[in-house]
C-alpha cells in the first residue's frame, strides 16, 4: 500500500507531490522548493500528506517515491525516522524557545544522505494570543536562507494572512487540499476501519469532511449521542435559564469529548514512558525518569486544553452544518442536507424564520468560535452566543 | 538459540567491563526520549563480545566489550535502569539471561528482572562508515581542546556551533569560530584512502565529549561517509568504542584568507605570566571590561579601566621586534586562546591596533604565520575602546 493511499479526494495534490518527489529523486536538488505550504481544512488530511511527502523524499523505491513497504517509508510513517521531525503546538500556541530548537535542529545534514523534512502543523497556531506572529518570525529566517538539504513542510487551514506569516507564505510552494466528499470520506472509513457503509455514509456526511470526526463519530456511539444534543440547541432554547443551562451543558460536552480522546493517548503515552524507563511499582525510580515523567505530563496538560477547545470548535461547526441546512431550506436550494436525519427539525426552523435572522444566527456561532481561538474563556463567548440563538 | 520461538539470551561478563561500558553507553541517551524507545540500551549478544548501543536521533553510541555468550541475541532495556543496577553491582561476574519480555541479571547473591522494550519500536542505529583514516587518541583529543574555544555557543548560527574538519591525505585540519575569534589546528594523521579531499561540520560540543571520552586510546578511527548518499554522518572510533553523529550542513567561513600572512609587531611573552597577569586585571575590573594591552620592547602593560579609573594595571616582561602597540581584546577569549596554545612563550603578531591579532606558539622554529604540523593559531579581534 503506498504511501498516498489515506489521502482520499485529493488527487491533485497527490500528483503535485508525487511528481516533486520524482523530481527529486532524479538528482534534481537544485530545483527542489525547501519549503512547502499545505493548506486544507481541518480533517481534510494536511498532516497526513505532509508525512506521506517526507516518506516519499525518503523512499527507497527510485521509480515511484512513496512505496510504502520500504524500510524509509515504514520508519517515516511509524515516527523513528532522524531525519523527519513533526511538530505540533504543545498548547493552544507555538513557544518561542521550542521554535528556536527546532530552528537550529533544521542545520542538520540528513543522515540518510537525501532529505531531512520538518513538518509544522498548524502554522495558524504560531501566532500568539497578542496576535503577534513571535514563533513564527524564528521560524522565517530558516525557510528565507533554508539548509540544501532540509525541507520544511508547513500545514495550515488556508493561506490567508490569519493562518500563515504572510512573508514565510510568500517563501513557501503551495498545494491546497480540498474538502473531501462523503463518498470519499466514507469509502475510507469502509476500507481502513471497517465501518459499516450505511453508518460510514452518514458519519461522512455529518463530519463536513472532516476525516477524524468522521471515524469518531462512526464508532463512537456516545459521539454521535452528543453530537444529536448539540443538534437539539437550535430548536429548544427560547428563554435566557434555557439558554444559560444550554452554554454549560454544550461546553461541558465538549470537556467530556476531550477527556475521552486525551485519556486512552495520555495513558498510553505514560506507560510506554514508564516502560521505556523501567519504572515500576515498589521501586526507585531510575536516574532521569522522574524529570521526563514531569515533562510528559506538562506536555499532556497543555494539549489537553487544546483538544478541549477543539472538541468544542467541532460541535459548532456542528451547528454551522445546522444552520447552513435551514438556510438550504429557506431559500429552496437543490443542495443534500448535512443533517439529513433532522430534516424535520430543519424545516421548522426554516418555516418560522427568515434568511436574515439565520444568517444572524451563523454570525454568532462565528463570532464565538473567533472568540474561543483567541483565548476567551469558552464558557463566557458560548453563553453570549446561545443567547443570540434563542428561538424566542 | 531460540527456543519454541521465544528469544532466549544468555551472557556472561565482568562486572566492572559491564558497569564501564553500560556508563558510556548510557551518555548518548537523550534527557527527553523523542520515542520512548529510545530511552533503551540495545544490547546485541554474539559469540563472544556484546554491543551495547544507545541512540538519540542525532548521536549514536556503541561499545563492544568481550563476554562469554552462550546464546547470542539482541534485546532492548530501559537504559538508565541498567546504568543504576550495573553501578551498584557486587564485584563478581555478571549473568544476564533473557526469557520471553523479562531479563534477569544476576550478580553473586544479586538478582534484578527488568522488562525488555519491544524491539520493533527501535529504529534502524547509522551504519559507522568505513574509515578514512586514524591519529593518537592523545594528539586528537589535544588539537580537539584547542579548537572548540573558539566555537560559538549560539543555536541560531548553527554552523557557527560546528568545528569544521578537513581531511587530506598529509593533514587533518580542524577550525571553529565563533566570528570574534578563530581557532586552526593542523595536524599529521595516517589516511586510509588514497587521494582523500572532503570536509564535514561536525557539532563542537560532540566532538569535544568524543575526543575527550577517546583520549587515552592508542588509536582514534576517523570515519566520514562520502559520496552523495549517506554523506550526513560521521563515526569516531577507538577501543571498541564508536560514536557517530549527524554533521550540520551550511556554509563554514572561508577562514584561511581571515588569517593575516605578514605583521608589523610581534611579541613575544612567556604564556603563564601572562595569562594569570590578565586574569588578575579582569577580576578587578567589572564585567566584560575590555583588557587594554600596551606592547613595547622589554615590557606588555596590562590594564583595566572603569571611566576614566584605571580599575587595575599589571606589568608582565615580553620582547617586542617592530612597532609599540596599544591594543584592547575581551579578557576571557585572550585567556582562552593563550590557554589553549598550550605553549611556554606566546607569540603575539600585530598588524594594527584595530585589526585581528594572531597568536601561536612561539618556539625554536618560529616562522611566522604559515601553518604547519602540529601549528595551532588562534586569531583575535581586538575591541574598541575609546581612548
Ligand atoms: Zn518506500
Amino acid at each position: 500500500m503506498s504511501v498516498w493511499d489515506d489521502l482520499v479526494g485529493q488527487d491533485e495534490v497527490v500528483a503535485v507531490l508525487r511528481e516533486a518527489a520524482r523530481a527529486a529523486h532524479a538528482g534534481a536538488t537544485a530545483g527542489m522548493t525547501n519549503a512547502w505550504l499545505i493548506t486544507g481544512p481541518p480533517g481534510s488530511g494536511r498532516s497526513t500528506a505532509a508525512v506521506a511527502f517526507a516518506a516519499a523524499l525518503l523512499c527507497e523505491d527510485l521509480v515511484d517515491p512513496g512505496c510504502g513497504r520500504c524500510e524509509a517509508c515504514r520508519s517515516v510513517r511509524a515516527g523513528s525516522s532522524p531525519d523527519v521531525t513533526v511538530v505540533s503546538p504543545a498548547g493552544a500556541y507555538y513557544r518561542v524557545e521550542p521554535m528556536r530548537e527546532l530552528v537550529a535542529r533544521a542545520a542538520w545534514a540528513p543522515s540518510g544522505g537525501r532529505w531531512q523534512v520538518i513538518v509544522c502543523e498548524d502554522t495558524d497556531r504560531m501566532r500568539g494570543p497578542d496576535l503577534r506572529w513571535a514563533a513564527a518570525n524564528v521560524l522565517l529566517k530558516a525557510v528565507e536562507e533554508p539548509t540544501a538539504r532540509t525541507v520544511w513542510v508547513l500545514c495550515a487551514p488556508s493561506t490567508s494572512s490569519e493562518d500563515v506569516l504572510p512573508t514565510i507564505r510568500s517563501r513557501c510552494r503551495h498545494v491546497g487540499l480540498r474538502t473531501p466528499s462523503t463518498s470519499a470520506v466514507a469509502e475510507l472509513l469502509v476500507r481502513r476501519d471497517g465501518v459499516d457503509p450505511s453508518m460510514a455514509t452518514f458519519a461522512a456526511r455529518a463530519s463536513q469532511g472532516h476525516i477524524g470526526r468522521a471515524r469518531r463519530l462512526a464508532t463512537d456511539e456516545q459521539a454521535r449521542i452528543r453530537r444529536r444534543d448539540v443538534l437539539a440547541l437550535p430548536t429548544s432554547i427560547a428563554g435566557v435559564g434555557e439558554a444559560i443551562l444550554a452554554a454549560e451543558s454544550l461546553v461541558s460536552a465538549a470537556k467530556v469529548e476531550a477527556t475521552e480522546l486525551s485519556e486512552v493517548r495520555d495513558a498510553a503515552e505514560t506507560l510506554a514512558l514508564r516502560q521505556a524507563f523501567g519504572m515500576e511499582e515498589r521501586r526507585r525510580a531510575p536516574t532521569g525518569a522522574a524529570g521526563a515523567l514531569r515533562d510528559l505530563e506538562a506536555e499532556q496538560k497543555r494539549r489537553g486544553t487544546r483538544v478541549q477547545r477543539d472538541a468544542l470548535d467541532l460541535a459548532l461547526l456542528d451547528l454551522l452544518g445546522f444552520y447552513r441546512d435551514v438556510l438550504v431550506v429557506a431559500l429552496g436550494a437543490d443542495v443534500e442536507l448535512v443533517n439529513a436525519e433532522l430534516a424535520d427539525a430543519v424545516r421548522r426552523l426554516a418555516r418560522t424564520s427568515t434568511p436574515e435572522s439565520v444568517l444572524g444566527r451563523v454570525d454568532a456561532v462565528g463570532a464565538c468560535r473567533a472568540a474561543i481561538a483567541s483565548n476567551v474563556a469558552p464558557l463566557l463567548a458560548v453563553e453570549a452566543m446561545v443567547l443570540a440563538l434563542r428561538t424566542g | 538459540m531460540s527456543t519454541k520461538g521465544r528469544c532466549a539470551v544468555k551472557i556472561r561478563v565482568e562486572r566492572d567491563v559491564l558497569a564501564e561500558a553500560v556508563a558510556w553507553a548510557a551518555r548518548s541517551l537523550p534527557h527527553r526520549p523523542p520515542m520512548p524507545a529510545l530511552a533503551g540500551l540495545l544490547l546485541v549478544g554474539e559469540p563472544g563480545r556484546v554491543e551495547i548501543s544507545a541512540f538519540d536521533f542525532e548521536v549514536s553510541g556503541r561499545v563492544e566489550v568481550a563476554a562469554d555468550v552462550v546464546d547470542p541475541g539482541r534485546v532492548l532495556v530501559s537504559g538508565r535502569l541498567l546504568a543504576d543496577i550495573t553501578r551498584s553491582l557486587p564485584a563478581k561476574p555478571v549473568d544476564l539471561g533473557v526469557e520471553g519480555t523479562k531479563v534477569t541479571l544476576s550478580c553473586g547473591s544479586a538478582r534484578f528482572v527488568l522488562a525488555t522494550l519491544p524491539l520493533d519500536e527501535y529504529p534502524t542505529l547509522p551504519v559507522m562508515p568505513t574509515s578514512s583514516g586514524s591519529v593518537a587518541g592523545e594528539v586528537f583529543a589535544a588539537a580537539v581542546g584547542q579548537v572548540v574555544v573558539a566555537a560559538g555557543r549560539d543555536d541560531t548560527l548553527p554552523v557557527m556551533t560546528a568545528v569544521r574538519l578537513e581531511f587530506t591525505e598529509d593533514l587533518l585540519t580542524m577550525a571553529a569560530t565563533d566570528r570574534y575569534r578563530l581557532a586552526v589546528r593542523e595536524l599529521s594523521w595516517n589516511p586510509e584512502q588514497a587521494g582523500l579531499e572532503a570536509a564535514a561540520l561536525v557539532p563542537a560540543r560532540t566532538l569535544a565529549e568524543v575526543a575527550k571520552s577517546l583520549a587515552t586510546t592508542e588509536k582514534v578511527t576517523v570515519a566520514l561517509s562520502l559520496g552523495t548518499a549517506g554523506d550526513g554522518i560521521i563515526g569516531f572510533e577507538g577501543a571498541g568504542r564508536r560514536t557517530t553523529t549527524r554533521l550540520l550542513d551550511g556554509e563554514f567561513p572561508k577562514y584561511r584568507s581571515l588569517l593575516p600572512t605578514e605583521a608589523s609587531s610581534v611579541a613575544r611573552v612567556d604564556t603563564q605570566v601572562l595569562v594569570e597577569a590578565v586574569r588578575r586585571v579582569a577580576l578587578v575590573a567589572e564585567r566584560n571590561t575590555p583588557a587594554r594591552l600596551t606592547f613595547t620592547d622589554g615590557e606588555v602593560r596590562i590594564e583595566a579601566r572603569s571611566g576614566d579609573d584605571a580599575a587595575g594595571t599589571e606589568s608582565v616582561p615580553g620582547s617586542l621586534e617592530g612597532d609599540d602597540i596599544e591594543i584592547a581584546f575581551n579578557p576571557g577569549y585572550l585567556v582562552d586562546g593563550l590557554t589553549a596554545l598550550a605553549s611556554p612563550v606566546s607569540r603575539l603578531a600585530f598588524t594594527a591596533s584595530g585589526k585581528p591579532a594572531l597568536i601561536s606558539a612561539a618556539g625554536a622554529d618560529d616562522h611566522g604565520s604559515t601553518i604547519g604540523d602540529g601549528q595551532y593559531q588562534y586569531l583575535l579581534m581586538p575591541v574598541r575602546v575609546s581612548v
